[in-house]
C-alpha cells in the first residue's frame, strides 16, 4: 500500500446522489430506484432457493423468518440495545481514531521532519489489519470495553493519517505562497488555507475510516463481545438460527449506509463554495 | 535624477540544480523611482518572473541587494504587494474574504478593514461581487480581485507578474486600460512583468528589456508620454516596433 492520496475510495455514485438532493427529480428518483433493483433480485433469488431446497432452511432461512425476527427485536427492544451499545463503540473509537489521526496526519503535513521519522514507522504497523492487532490488544487490555475503543481507533487513525497528510501535502504552492505573502501566521494558515483546502482529502479519509471502523467493530464484537450487533449474530450462529445473523447483516450494512450519507451530506454542506460558476 | 526608491544593484541569482548551479539572473541593476511604473518585458526564460519573486520576498538573491527605501528587502512584507498570473483567490472565500484576509496582520480596527475592502472592490468596480465566490466570477473579475487583494493593505509597491496572461485579448485590454486609471489614481511604484511589448510600452514610464541564458537587462527604453495613453498613438507603435526588433535578432530570445 502506498502513501499516496486515497482519493479513489469514494463511491462515485454517493456523490452523484448528493449532488440532486437539493432538486428532486424523475432523473433522481429513477436513480434511487435503480439502486434497489440489484437487492431485489437477490431477494428473488433467495426466495427461489429457499422454495427449490437448493440449501436447506437451517442454514438458509427463508426472508418472512428473517423478516419476523428483525421485527420481533425490533418491538421487543432488543435491536435497539444490542444496535445501541454498538454504535457507542464506534463512536467512541472513531472520536478517539479521528482526533489522533489529524493531529498526526497534520502534524506530518505540516513538518517534514515529524513525516521522516514517523512515516515509515506508522506504515509498517498500519499494515497489520485490525484482525491481526486483536490478539496482542487482548493480553494488554482484557477484553473490556477498552479492547473495543482501540481496535476502532487504529482502524479509524490510518486513512484519516494518510489522507490528512496527502491532502496537505497536495495544497497548491501558489495558496501556501499567498499565505507567506500576507504573513499569516501557523493559526491563520491552519484555519484560512491549509484545512479549508484538505478537506476534500480529510473527508475522503473521514468517510473511510467509518467504514473501517465499522468494520472493526463488527470483527472485534464477533471475536470478544457479549453485546452488541455483532454479538447477536454470534449468538445467532451458535444457536444455529441463521436468521439472526441475518439480521444482523442488514442492520450492519443499512446502518453503514446511513452513517456515510450522513457524512456525505455534512461534507456537501462544508463546501458549500463549491457552486459552478453560472 | 531622483534618488532610488526601489534599487536593484548587482543582482545574481542561481538555482541549485543536480549537476551545479543555473544562473538564472546576471548582474540586474535598475533604479526605480516613487511612483514610477516600470515594465520589464523579455520572453520566456528571461527570469523575469523570478526576479518579481525576488522584489516581493518569496526567493532569495544569490548576490547583490535588493532595496526598498534604502532598506534591504528581506521575505515577504505587507510594504510589497503583488498578483500573480494565476489570481490565486481562495475559492473556499467570498471576494470579501479573500480581499480581507490580506489584511489579517494589518494593525486596523476590524471597521477600519471592512471599510478598506469595500474601498479597493470599488476602484476595482466589483463593489456589488463582495458576497460572491470566486468560482462564480470570470476570469477578468478574478483578477481584479486579486489586483484590489493586491492594493488593500496600501503597499508602496505592487508588483504585477504578467497579471493579464491568462485573459482573453478583449478582457485583457480593458484591465490594461483599468490598471492604468487606478495607477494614476493611487500613484503607486508599480513593477509589470510581461511578454507583451504592447502592454509593457502602453503602461510603462520606462520599458526594462530582459534577455534570457542567462536572465539580462538588454537595455532600458524610456516612454515619454503622458498618461493615460491610447494604444494607436503613433509614438507607441514606433516603440513597439523598436522593442520588438530586439527579439527578432536570433530565434533564441523570440518572444513565447
Amino acid at each position: 500500500m502506498s502513501n499516496l492520496p486515497l482519493i479513489s475510495w469514494r463511491p462515485l455514485s454517493l456523490r452523484a446522489d448528493i449532488s440532486r438532493f437539493s432538486a428532486p427529480s424523475l432523473l433522481w428518483v429513477g436513480s434511487k430506484a435503480s439502486a434497489l433493483v440489484f437487492p431485489a433480485l437477490l431477494l428473488v433469488l433467495w426466495q427461489v432457493a429457499v422454495n427449490r431446497h437448493w440449501v436447506s432452511a437451517q442454514i438458509l432461512p427463508p426472508p418472512s423468518l428473517v423478516l419476523e425476527s428483525l421485527l420481533q427485536l425490533w418491538h421487543s427492544g432488543d435491536l435497539w440495545r444490542e444496535l445501541s451499545i454498538s454504535l457507542e463503540r464506534v463512536l467512541i473509537g472513531f472520536v478517539l481514531g479521528s482526533a489522533a489521526g489529524l493531529l498526526l496526519g497534520i502534524g506530518m503535513g505540516l513538518s517534514r521532519t515529524l513525516e521522516a521519522y514517523v512515516l515509515p514507522s506508522f506504515q509498517a504497523i498500519s499494515q497489520v489489519p485490525v484482525l491481526g492487532w486483536i490478539p496482542l490488544l487482548m493480553m494488554l487490555v482484557g477484553i473490556d470495553e477498552s479492547l473495543k475503543y482501540l481496535v476502532i481507533a487504529k482502524a479509524v487513525m490510518v486513512p484519516i493519517t494518510l489522507n490528512a497528510l496527502a491532502g496537505i501535502r497536495n495544497i497548491p504552492k501558489g495558496y501556501l505562497e499567498v499565505a507567506q505573502v500576507y504573513q499569516l501566521g501557523l493559526a491563520q494558515r491552519l484555519r484560512r488555507v491549509i484545512l479549508p483546502a484538505a478537506l476534500p482529502s480529510l473527508f475522503t479519509g473521514v468517510r473511510f475510516a467509518l467504514t473501517k471502523g465499522w468494520i472493526a467493530l463488527v470483527t472485534v464484537e464477533l471475536l470478544a463481545s457479549s453485546e452488541g450487533i455483532g454479538y447477536l449474530m454470534v449468538d445467532g450462529r451458535q444457536m444455529f438460527q441463521l436468521d439472526l445473523v441475518i439480521v444482523g447483516m442488514l442492520v450492519i450494512g443499512v446502518v453503514g449506509l446511513l452513517l456515510d450519507q450522513g457524512l456525505a451530506w455534512v461534507e456537501m454542506r462544508l463546501q458549500r463554495w463549491q457552486r459552478p460558476a453560472f | 535624477m531622483t534618488a532610488a526608491f526601489l534599487s536593484l544593484q548587482r543582482v545574481h541569482k542561481s538555482f541549485a540544480l543536480a549537476d551545479g548551479p543555473l544562473p538564472v539572473l546576471q548582474d540586474i541593476n535598475l533604479n526605480i523611482r516613487q511612483g514610477e511604473f516600470v515594465s520589464i518585458v523579455g520572453g520566456s526564460g528571461c527570469g523575469k518572473s523570478t526576479l518579481l519573486r525576488l522584489l516581493v520576498g518569496l526567493e532569495e538573491a544569490s548576490g547583490g541587494s535588493l532595496l526598498l527605501e534604502n532598506e534591504p528587502i528581506r521575505g515577504t512584507d505587507l510594504a510589497r504587494g503583488i498578483v500573480f498570473q494565476d489570481h490565486r483567490l481562495y475559492p473556499w472565500l467570498t471576494v470579501e474574504d479573500n480581499v480581507l484576509l490580506a489584511l489579517a496582520n494589518a494593525p486596523l480596527s476590524k471597521a477600519q478593514r471592512h471599510e478598506l475592502v469595500q474601498e479597493h472592490l470599488a476602484l476595482v468596480g466589483l463593489s456589488g461581487f463582495a458576497k460572491a465566490w470566486p468560482s462564480q466570477l470570470s476570469g477578468g473579475m478574478s483578477q481584479r480581485v486579486a489586483i484590489a487583494r493586491g492594493l488593500v493593505n496600501r503597499p508602496k509597491v505592487l508588483l504585477l507578474d504578467e497579471p493579464f496572461g491568462a485573459l482573453d485579448a478583449l478582457t485583457r485590454a480593458q484591465l490594461q486600460d483599468e490598471l492604468a486609471r487606478i495607477w494614476l489614481a493611487e500613484g503607486i511604484t508599480t513593477v509589470l512583468v510581461t511578454h507583451d511589448v504592447d502592454e509593457a510600452v502602453l503602461l510603462g514610464d520606462r520599458v526594462v528589456v530582459m534577455e534570457p541564458r542567462p536572465g539580462r537587462i538588454r537595455r532600458v527604453v524610456e516612454v515619454n508620454l503622458p498618461h493615460p495613453r491610447r494604444r494607436d498613438q503613433l509614438e507607441l507603435v514606433q516603440l513597439r516596433q523598436d522593442i520588438l526588433q530586439d527579439f527578432s535578432h536570433s530565434p533564441n530570445t523570440a518572444l513565447a
